[in-house]
């Protein structure tokens, strides 16, 4: 399959997310400078991390006005599997292809360190090879991370299922102590209703290897592996968009 | 002619800013200060001389992309430029 990483100006994990996609998981993948209009053919596509734009006016503020963002706009509709990662998050959020909006960290600490998060939701393209309940190690790196819905959406993406992963204690608990942004319901990624977008705060990319002290990560790009294996390229409407029924 | 835009977290949102700042505020002496909220200024120098099109722009760019309509409201003031005297 054939990954498209998207990289704006500022965009620093794109390097990570390559790697993971074509040297850890042995696929294809092609940097999308932000001004291209075309996503060369794409199964799938990463909105890395990073500062885009230096984070001017709000982070993901601008990155959203981008000419590639009209394409991975298109894809997301077609039902094309997009994974937003932190700042790539925040730029799902400010497009719209996800519903709510990043606060600064609740103790305006930017929290640079190792967490765990609960993987609540596993139909998605994104987190189909994983468990329900499972815990992953996964670094963050983020000032603003603290995710705010307004009561009637956060009440759509709990009853929806909407919630993907919710930082957890080491052991599974979803406790304050382990939220370190003050996110609301300790979300720390979510999907939009089709289920084909999915964003999250931590870094699955730069915890594919164990030597970088996780391999945690790696479960994301396998999962949306087989989820194109398994469903078929997107290139056609009708090849069949990716959207999962709800077990 | 200038309109300036104050945007600023809506009350639901907590704003951890706002707090640190007015907690300073406290040791620094100034009990009377019960609370802040930190926002945004933005001066738009439009290409227009009549109020109402600079208004109706100014919330227009505010709509689109200074403010984040899930956390942030916003208002607009347009200034009047001093008029030029003619010959």
């Amino acid at each position: 399959m054939r990954f498209a990483i998207v990289v704006f100006p500022g965009s620093n994990c794109d390097h990570d997310a390559y790697h993971a996609a074509k040297h850890v998981l042995g696929q294809d993948a092609d940097f999308i400078w932000h001004k291209e209009a075309s996503l060369k053919g794409a199964d799938a596509v990463v909105l890395p991390g990073g500062f885009s734009h230096g984070d001017y006016l709000r982070t993901g503020a601008v990155a959203r006005f981008s000419p590639v963002m009209r394409a991975v706009a298109e894809f997301a509709r077609a039902g094309g599997p997009v994974l937003g990662i932190c700042n790539g998050f925040q730029i799902l959020l400010e497009t719209g292809l996800l519903p709510g909006a990043m606060l600064r960290n609740r103790d305006l600490k930017f929290h640079c360190e190792h967490v765990h998060v609960r993987v609540e939701q596993t139909v998605t393209p994104f987190t189909m090879q994983a468990a329900r309940g499972q815990v992953l190690r996964l670094p963050i790196a983020h000032g603003e991370g603290n995710y705010y819905a307004e009561p009637d959406v956060l009440q759509t993406l709990e009853s929806e299922g909407r919630v993907v992963f919710r930082y957890c204690s080491p052991d599974g608990a979803i406790v304050e102590a382990a939220n370190p942004n003050g996110s609301a319901g300790n979300i720390a990624g979510i999907c939009n209703d089709a289920r084909n977008v999915v964003g999250l705060m931590p870094h699955p990319e730069r915890a594919c290897e164990a030597v970088l002290g996780s391999a945690d990560g790696l479960v994301l790009f396998e999962s949306v592996l087989a989820s194109v294996r398994e469903r078929g390229t997107l290139r056609t409407p009708d090849a069949g968009a990716v959207i999962l029924t709800r077990s | 002619m200038k309109a300036k835009v104050f945007v600023t977290l809506k009350k639901s949102v907590f704003d951890p800013q706002g707090r640190t700042i007015a907690e300073a505020l406290q040791s620094m002496g100034y009990g009377g200060i019960s609370d802040v909220r930190q926002g945004k200024y933005f001066e738009l120098d439009v290409d227009s001389s009549s109020a109402d099109q600079t208004r109706a722009l100014a919330a227009e760019v505010a709509d689109k992309l200074l403010a984040n309509p899930v956390i942030e409201s916003y208002r607009v003031e347009v200034e009047q430029e001093p008029a030029s005297s003619t010959p």
